[in-house]
């Protein structure tokens, strides 16, 4: 036992490093004043957790006291997001905030989360949806794809029920005026199995999810559903342009509980904003296929109420709401 | 290219990185709460500086020592360190009950290691014939898999089938918490925000097993143990050998394809070997009471996973598990894009894999077999002060999954209704797969109907499900038809 608790000590030693101190920095404003923690509404090793981790490797030259990533997982994301809103007003707990802040509650599954709880720092990254389908399909063309959903249901899989692909799938039923059969699964990866062994007409996750089975030459993208051309990809549409007004996408940022004092607010976004330019995050996210899309502290709010706008409406008109 | 796959795993550092993850992992593994996901993700950031090969070395190093560390918690103190090793609980710690734990370490340890070879080497040769396998597989097939894998409750019910199908039913039962998975409505969740992400699986099983353990223990804390243990034997006897070598290749290509199909991780391959290894064997009755199959199928089950798991990745770009899912962030982070192309234009990194991750088999072996008398010692201690330290354990690892201290009273709460079941002799590991299989089975029965607007026959248009149907018949009546042949004869 003495053994075991010997390698436990040793181990959290090894893995302690992996949050290595910064060197300190005179700052204008006394903040940080302690160690600092970003809470991670998902699992260690994810998406949203991947980049959280990336970025705060970037700042933590501005943390002395250390800053360290937290994982709170549960209700799709609901009980970090809660937990972070409802921290203590003084910048000692910056939550990692994503769309599902704008969606969960008009499900009827954020508990009382809602998006002004928190004060927007910065948005991070964001990734629209991409309906795609295999590549031997018939469909060529996103017209070619909806006027057939007219008179065939078509099986469109999604990451999970009223999750951002759920609801982009929607959006463009809507946008387009048919009606196709929703297939929710567990996370990305198992609609992309899916469409992959031909058991499911299309999917509309995000292009970075599929980039890898269309450089193979198995899937083909017929649309992004986003506001203008992936630079990525400039030669992949909008659904807009193709006359389907839709831009559905998930997005990334930081967030402070909304009582945060401006002073504290200013420093941190100052200290992040910095921190996205930084090569080694640059570098992480392009090779990630993580699209970088910084907005302000006031964009970034007007987005936030745009999109819980978008979404109410829609997750209404599908008769997502739970009771 | 072979001279540059040697030179780039045969050097002091990269060998150095694979022993430190499989030691690392192996101590992840025995920590309960800690599993070999868990582990996988914490070191991946140390990575993130590191070269490719290194980096995906160390990581692949964790994954095969925890998913064999969690079998020496499970064995010496029937605290599964993982999800992986609860099916090793059942045989596994009898033996250390009997003072055999230094033969039953042996035992995991060596069947452990022919499951990993096993599927390396199914990675290695065949990986792109098996890689269609997963792609074959869809909602119908995934909710028969689960079905076969529950048939599996016959063979770990224990003395009685009924206290077994009652106690599976009570875990598919609590699989129903939580966001429903097809209609997003919230079931059983009494407006608690914990529970709408579902039972966590972990602490349940650590409140099952381990607490319950902790908890029948204080009760002789004060009486010394009349058992002392025999740790002199680590390697397994000529007689151990002849049982390791029948069942763990088999166990190990089971593993290997249950790694394959996407979804399901190494705690069903656990399950499966050992349904399977009882029903080979001729006295399937003595199961559970510590024979060493039933602790070398399992064990080469759940690292048979390691190798199956991989292979939809590096083939397809496709996760096999949980930590596949990682190891695709991991190789992103280097720039690496895991696909169909991932072949053809990085060979070199493929083979290294393969070759790194049969030396990190071998290391699991020697550092096994080399610090196993250390582990039994554990056992030494006495309980007025282990068992205390094994209570911190169950609460810090219960909270450490999720960060969460609602887990911890789930571990508490299932920690007494665990006491309570050993006393009334019901075997828990039924209930522990039930919620591992109820999610797996509900979700793809509902989203087969959804892609089949309706119709039954989806579940019998494919090969694969007539398959699963025919070994799910297999082993539910296959007792009963074997017990009605002996009649018969006997009657004759």
């Amino acid at each position: 036992m003495k053994k075991l608790l010997v390698l436990l000590v040793l181990l959290s030693l090894v893995l302690g490093s992996a949050f290595a101190q910064g060197t300190a920095e005179t700052a204008t404003v006394s903040y940080p004043t302690g160690p600092v923690s970003v809470i991670v509404p998902y699992s260690a090793g994810g998406g949203t957790d991947l980049v959280a981790r990336a970025l705060v490797d970037a700042a933590k030259g501005s943390f002395p006291k250390n800053i360290s990533v937290e994982n709170r997982t549960g209700g799709g994301g609901a009980v970090g997001m809660s937990y972070g809103a409802n921290a203590k007003p003084d910048g000692s707990v910056i939550t990692m905030i994503t769309v599902e802040l704008v969606t969960l509650p008009h499900t009827g599954t954020g508990a009382g989360l809602y998006y002004d709880q928190f004060k927007p720092i910065m948005m991070v990254n964001s990734a629209y949806s991409a309906v795609t389908v295999q590549a031997n399909s018939p469909y060529n063309t996103l017209k070619e794809f909806l006027d057939a959903a007219k008179t065939k249901t078509m099986r469109v899989g999604n990451s999970g029920v009223g999750a951002i692909w759920h609801l982009a799938a929607a959006g463009l039923g809507k946008a387009a005026n048919v009606t196709f059969n929703h297939i929710p699964f567990d996370g990305a990866a198992p609609a992309i199995t899916s469409l992959l062994g031909g058991h499911i007409d299309a999917i509309t996750v995000s292009y970075s999810e599929v980039a890898s089975q269309v450089a193979a030459g198995n899937m083909k993208v017929l649309a992004v559903l986003a506001p203008e051309r992936i630079a990525a990809t400039p030669n992949i549409p909008t659904a807009k342009e193709l006359g389907y007004d839709v831009a559905i996408g998930t997005w990334r940022g930081l967030g402070v509980p909304k009582d945060t004092p401006q002073p504290i607010v200013d420093k941190i976004t100052s200290i992040f904003t910095e921190a996205a330019k930084a090569e080694s995050f640059v570098k992480f996210m392009n090779g990630s296929n993580n699209i970088i899309d910084i907005l302000d502290s006031a964009a970034y709010g007007k987005k936030l109420a745009a999109d819980n706008e978008l979404f109410k409406a829609l997750i209404t008109e599908l008769g997502l709401k739970q009771q | 290219m072979l001279l540059e796959v040697l030179n780039s795993v045969f050097s002091f550092q990269i060998l150095l990185f694979i022993v430190l993850g499989v030691f690392t992992g192996i101590c992840i593994g025995a920590l309960p709460g800690l599993t070999a996901t868990m582990g996988v993700a914490l070191v991946l950031p140390l990575t993130f500086g590191m070269e490719a090969i290194p980096g995906i070395l160390l990581l692949i190093g964790v994954y095969v020592g925890a998913i064999y560390g969690g079998s020496i918690s499970a064995i010496l103190l029937r605290t599964p360190g993982t999800p992986a090793a609860a099916a090793t609980v059942l045989d596994g710690f009898e033996f250390s009950k009997r003072g055999e734990s230094g033969r039953a370490l042996g035992i995991s340890t060596v069947s452990s290691f022919i499951g990993g070879v096993v599927s390396v080497l199914a990675l290695w040769l065949i990986s792109p014939q098996l890689a269609k396998l997963a792609l074959r597989f869809s909602a119908p097939e995934f909710f028969l898999l689960a079905v076969f894998g529950l048939s599996i409750i016959a063979s770990i019910s224990g003395n009685s089938l009924a206290k077994g199908v009652l106690c599976g039913a009570l875990g598919i039962t609590l699989s129903f918490i939580g966001i429903d998975s097809i209609t997003g409505y919230p079931r059983f969740t009494f407006n608690n925000i914990n529970l709408l992400s579902g039972m966590s699986f972990i602490p349940v099983m650590i409140g099952l097993f381990a607490m319950s353990q902790a908890f029948t223990t204080v009760e002789k804390i004060f009486t010394p143990d009349q058992v002392t243990q025999k740790i002199s034997k680590v390697w397994p006897t000529r007689s151990d050998w002849k049982v390791i070598l029948k069942h763990a290749p088999i166990s190990g290509v089971i593993g290997t394809i249950i790694g394959i199909v996407p979804g399901a991780g190494a705690e069903i391959g656990a399950f499966v070997s050992y349904g399977q290894a009882k029903r080979m064997s001729k006295h399937p009755e003595r199961f559970g009471t510590g024979i060493p199959e039933g602790i070398a199928a399992p064990e080469a089950g759940n690292n048979g996973v390691t190798g199956g798991a991989l292979i939809p990745m590096l083939t397809m770009g496709v996760p096999g598990d949980a930590v596949a899912a990682i190891l695709i962030g991991a190789l992103t982070v280097q720039g690496l894009q895991p696909g169909p192309l991932l072949f053809t234009e990085h060979t070199t990194l493929v083979y290294s894999i393969f070759l790194g991750m049969f030396v990190a088999n071998i290391a699991m072996l020697l550092l096994g077999l080399s610090s196993l008398k250390l582990f039994v010692k554990v056992l030494s201690v006495p309980k007025a002060i282990l068992t205390p330290m094994i209570f911190v354990l169950c609460v810090v690892g219960s909270y450490a999954i999720n960060t969460n201290f609602f887990d911890v009273g789930v571990m508490l709460f299932f920690g007494i209704l665990g006491y309570f079941m050993q006393k009334a002799d019901v075997s828990v590991s039924p209930a522990v797969l039930g919620l591992i299989l109820g999610p797996m089975a509900e979700s793809n029965f509902r989203r087969a109907l959804l892609m089949s607007e309706g119709s039954y026959t989806i579940f019998i248009a494919s090969p694969i499900a007539w398959v699963f149907l025919f070994l799910t018949l297999l082993t539910l009546l296959g007792p009963l038809v074997g017990d009605a042949l002996k009649k018969k004869k006997s009657t004759m």
